[in-house]
């Protein structure tokens, strides 16, 4: 996943400092590396960590970074994962990138620990914050797309790097509202930070077509202005609608519109890796194959089931 | 609104980054009203979403105490929920518990929950909860758990 | 001086720890021989009824049956705590599974399935197999095994009387009060400690667990996912407490008792359970605190 020439687009952006280029570097030096696709892989959670470990055909897995110790022991399914050759990449979610105030020290050595521990080629985390003043919102939420946050953003991400030897895949995030004083689109937003970290694109496709529905926007629209040659992952997952509004709920299946979009994708650039996020709710045995096969068949990848 | 910041971070001004985003995350959190310029339908519909899926990872956490509320579960922890930011979901859920106890709510299927975890932790109601080390014996609504050691013991069942 | 009964006290004390040593150890041999079982003895192919009665006796194996009658949505709990049928009962069962689907037909009370005569005489074929295999105890042996309670009896009543008759004598007993004791900790233990498998089968029983860790209570395992016969499994191997993740209602409902999968059956929930397991894994660090990640009711951003 690490493979995708980051070099292709990299610091292009007002990017400076030591930080970014060196992080570009490293990715672009450990891009070079294997130029492996993945194929289809799915979200490790513990609950359904004996259905993940019985996919013949796996070759990596994501696991949130915050459940895993640094130094105790790993879950056993985890475990028994990494020992079979699949890449399992830390995803973190609690770092708030986004936030005004700086990550703090032990989260980024946490982050840092696991994604040793793993043996993982890249790390992931998002465009959002998930706290401010001192409140957890036990959620992600979004940024104003402004050059203000992108500065943010942007310190957080390069005080993460420091710490890392592997590149950082920043992920955005779907939300029910925006801020009222964007001055940037999402792609300039997207684009922008990228640019100045040196940070690849994790492309979850369901938030694309969410926010396109919230907004009343073409979703493809969005994935011809972004740099998809910089998509080091994609995510898929299941939403439903309340109130006329579309949840990206991770709870429910993933509607053929999500699947849609990912042929388009992949029509345009196609992923070296896509998963299947489910974080609840989790359905039949059967169900959850139904769902990775139908990821396979619109991606072209081989099933994993 | 006492922020840490670090020199070199934007966003610290005043009416900056970081205070727009505490208060937005005061609002969604703590019952303070929406900020200025948002769209109030949506910024309402994140702000119940937050709450349903709160209310998911405390029922992870403390079974019994959302399957004895049942169909009222979701409904009630919200309520209660919507102006306390969360403490992680152990501790949501345990405030919740001892909310109920207090107003003499607390379903008598969740009783033997909350006496376990009771019995064998400390939990000041403002700091993480501490394995007890010394023996304890809880009696909350007919249940009572005798915990010593690193065994817990039902004595009575409610 | 007359001793009592003529034995010096000391003399008395000496005789009377070999004679518990003696006991203790001669009864543990012949509990291994006993509880050997035949050395081959497979139990990976064994269902997870069969597992559950190994690991926790016949209510085990009941629990195990309504575990995964429940994730077949077959039976479900009704009025007055007693069960009922709420859909179809799937195919390829057991007899003990049939035994149980029939008395939820009857409304059977929850507490009272482990007495009904079908549910009994389907959990006897199933134990009279097992002990055919060499892997599950039979009773005939665990009499013998108990019976080595009855040497423990006789220390107690014998060190009880000397106790009396050495008051009445006016000698001093402090040494033999903590060691009648002991000998009554010893009766205890050698009737109570009731198993079902045999040490062939438990030595296997490890990597059963380990190869079906994903079961266990302290994944909150979605059995939505594993199906029937995972939840039958995660009963069989981890315990009734995990009918309590599965259907936390269902089980409170049918008065399920936590019974662990290691042979006690106690109300004891120490150890390796679920409960607090989460909190008290918190490190301190950033692996938790406040606020979750992704998942539960919706809208996500991730």
């Amino acid at each position: 996943m690490a493979d995708q020439p980051a070099g292709g687009h990299a610091p292009a952006g007002p990017a400076t400092a030591a930080g970014p280029a060196t992080a570009a570097a490293a990715g672009a030096a450990s891009a070079k590396g294997a130029g492996a696709e993945y194929g289809v892989g799915i979200g490790w959670r513990p609950e359904i960590a004996g259905f993940v470990t019985e996919l013949p055909g796996l070759r990596f897995a994501e696991v949130v970074a915050e459940s895993v110790h640094a130094h105790g022991e790993l879950p056993s399914g985890l475990e028994a994962l990494l020992a079979r050759g699949v890449t399992v990449i830390p995803h973190g979610v609690r770092l708030s990138l986004g936030g005004a105030e700086p990550v703090p020290g032990d989260r980024i050595e946490h982050f840092a620990a696991v994604a040793e521990r793993l043996a993982a080629p890249l790390v992931s985390e998002h465009i959002a914050f998930v706290r401010a003043g001192g409140i957890e919102a036990g959620h992600l939420l979004p940024l104003p797309r402004t050059r203000e946050a992108v500065d943010a953003v942007t310190a957080n991400v390069r005080r993460v790097q420091r710490s890392l030897s592997v590149p950082i895949a920043l992920e955005p995030i779907a939300a029910l509202f925006d801020w009222p004083d964007d001055e940037l689109t999402e792609a300039q937003f997207i684009t922008e930070i990228l640019d100045r970290t040196g940070a690849l694109l994790l492309l979850d496709v369901a938030n694309v077509y969410a926010n396109a529905r919230n907004r009343g926007t073409d979703p493809e629209e969005l994935l011809d202005q972004l740099p998809l040659d910089r998509v080091a992952y994609s995510h898929v997952a299941g939403g439903a609608e309340h109130q006329g509004l579309y949840h990206d709920t991770h709870t429910d299946a993933v509607p053929q519109p999500v699947l849609d979009l990912v042929a388009a994708l992949c029509a345009r650039h196609r992923p070296p890796a896509l998963m299947l996020e489910r974080d609840g709710d989790y359905p039949p045995a059967a169900d959850l194959r139904i769902e990775l096969d139908a990821i396979a068949k619109a991606s072209g990848y081989p099933a994993v089931t | 609104m006492t922020t840490p910041r670090s020199p070199g971070q934007p966003g610290g001004g005043p009416g900056g980054l970081a205070d727009r985003q505490a208060a937005l995350v005061e609002a969604l959190t703590a019952g303070r009203s929406v900020p200025e310029g948002f769209d109030g339908f949506r910024f309402e519909a994140a702000r119940v979403a937050l709450l349903r899926k709160r209310a998911g990872e405390v029922s992870r956490q403390w079974p019994m105490l959302a399957a004895g509320l049942g169909d009222r579960w979701k409904r009630e922890f919200a309520q209660w929920a919507a102006a306390r930011p969360t403490q992680g979901s152990l501790r949501d859920g345990w405030d919740f518990a001892r909310d109920l106890v207090s107003r003499g709510a607390l379903p008598t299927m969740a009783a033997l929950e909350l006496a376990e975890r009771e019995a064998s932790f400390h939990y000041d109601g403002q700091s993480p909860p501490k394995p007890r080390r010394a023996p304890a014996l809880r009696a909350i609504a007919g249940a009572v758990v005798l915990h010593a050691g690193r065994s817990t013991w039902i004595m009575r069942r409610p | 001086m007359n001793d009592t009964w003529g034995i010096p006290g000391p003399t008395f004390l000496i005789y009377y720890i070999t004679a518990m040593v003696l006991v203790a150890v001669l009864a543990w041999f012949h509990r291994k021989a006993l509880f050997r079982g035949i050395r081959f003895a497979r139990v990976d192919q064994l269902g997870p009824q069969q597992i559950a009665y190994l690991n926790g006796g016949p209510k085990l194996a009941v629990y195990s049956a309504m575990g995964g009658l429940r994730a077949a949505d077959a039976i479900g709990t009704g009025p007055g705590r007693t069960l009922v049928q709420t859909g179809p009962l799937p195919s390829g069962v057991t007899p003990l599974d049939s035994a149980i689907y029939n008395a939820a037909a009857r409304g059977l009370r929850a507490r009272d399935v482990f007495t009904d005569q079908s549910v009994v005489s389907a959990v006897e074929q199933l134990s009279d197999h097992l002990e055919q295999s060499g892997v599950a105890i039979g009773a005939a042996k665990l009499r013998e095994a108990r019976a080595w309670a009855l040497a423990g009896i006789a220390l107690v009543l014998i060190g009880v009387a000397r106790i009396i008759d050495g008051v009445a004598n006016g000698k001093p007993v402090g040494f033999l009060i903590p060691l009648v004791f002991f000998a009554v900790i010893l009766t205890i233990a050698l009737y109570t400690r009731k198993r079902w498998a045999t040490d062939a089968a438990r030595r296997h029983m490890r990597s059963l667990r380990d190869q079906n860790r994903h079961l266990s209570p302290s994944q909150s395992p979605s059995f939505a996912t594993y199906g029937a016969t995972g939840a039958a499994m995660g009963v069989a191997l981890w315990g009734s407490s995990s009918l309590y993740t599965m259907d936390p209602a269902f089980a409170a409902e049918a008065e399920v008792q936590r019974i662990a999968a290691t042979g006690g059956a106690t109300g004891s929930v120490g150890g390796g359970g679920s409960d607090g397991g989460s909190g008290s894994s918190c490190s301190g660090s950033s692996s938790c605190g406040g606020g979750g990640g992704c998942g539960g009711g919706g809208g996500c951003g991730g």
